[in-house]
């Protein structure tokens, strides 16, 4: 059975575009093999990392969406655990979580709708409708333990 | 704990002004009841289903400076949404995305 999972790993910062690279057509490659499929690849570039990790202070980040099963992503796993060049990787199953959020969504839509129609109004807000000054108001205080805390 | 300030109330401007003349303190002095602001979750108020952990710009407003999570107490966030956070910290921290502690 296929399931949906993302698959972020960090590669040294030492590692060059062209090993980047290589590394993406190795999970490709792993999941192709063991009947599964690529979705999405992001490269987040560069970024410094939170705390050091053994020397490094940064890394490349490298987001993969993959579809396969779980023996697949086991495989992968085992195979980035043993690469010098990943400082770090995560995998995350993500098709059930994200089935919760597709359901609370249309559900609080669906109400949001039936409450309009019950008002006689149209279904889906109109432009210009709602409380002014909503799209982006930053004077609602509620939280505001905000960025200026780091 | 900076954070904190915007929660403990201070009085706002918003509070009821019915009571003026009641609360004489003591020593003659005006005081206010302490007002607290209601906390409400974030995730509830705004409507945000999905807490990512790559979304450390939705994260990090909860890892102050200590880098401990902030907790619901003080946040106000709800069970359900706490719980989601904790886990999206959690793998955050994992790749290095938010700190396990400050240096």
């Amino acid at each position: 059975m296929n399931r949906k999972y993302e698959l972020v790993y960090v590669v040294s910062p030492d590692a060059t575009d062209e090993q980047v690279t290589e590394l993406h057509t190795q999970v490709e490659g792993i999941a192709q093999r063991m009947g599964g499929s690529i979705d999405k690849t992001e490269n987040w570039g560069r970024r410094r990392l939170a705390y050091e990790i053994g020397r490094h202070k940064e890394g490349t980040y490298v987001l993969e969406v993959i579809d396969g099963t779980g023996e697949l992503m086991k495989e992968i796993d085992r195979r980035l655990k043993v690469t010098d060049l990943v400082i770090r990787h995560l995998v995350v199953r993500v098709d059930e979580a994200q089935s919760v959020i597709d359901r609370t969504r249309g559900k609080r839509t669906d109400v949001s709708r039936r409450r309009r129609i019950a008002r006689g109004l149209p279904p889906d807000r109109q432009p210009g409708e709602g409380q002014r000054g909503e799209p982006d108001d930053d004077r609602d205080d509620r939280f505001d333990v905000g960025e200026d805390v780091r | 704990m900076n954070g904190r300030k915007s929660f403990g109330g201070g009085g706002g401007g918003r509070g009821r002004g019915g009571a003026q003349g009641a609360q004489q303190g003591k020593d003659g002095q005006q005081r206010r009841p302490m007002f607290r602001r209601r906390k409400v979750c974030k995730f509830c108020a705004d409507k945000i289903d999905d807490i990512n952990y790559k979304d450390t710009r939705l994260l990090m407003p909860f890892v102050p400076e200590r880098a401990k999570i902030l907790p619901r107490r003080i946040s106000g966030t709800c069970a359900l949404h706490q719980r989601k956070l904790r886990t999206a910290i959690m793998r955050a921290r994992q790749l290095a995305l938010i700190p396990y502690t400050a240096e």
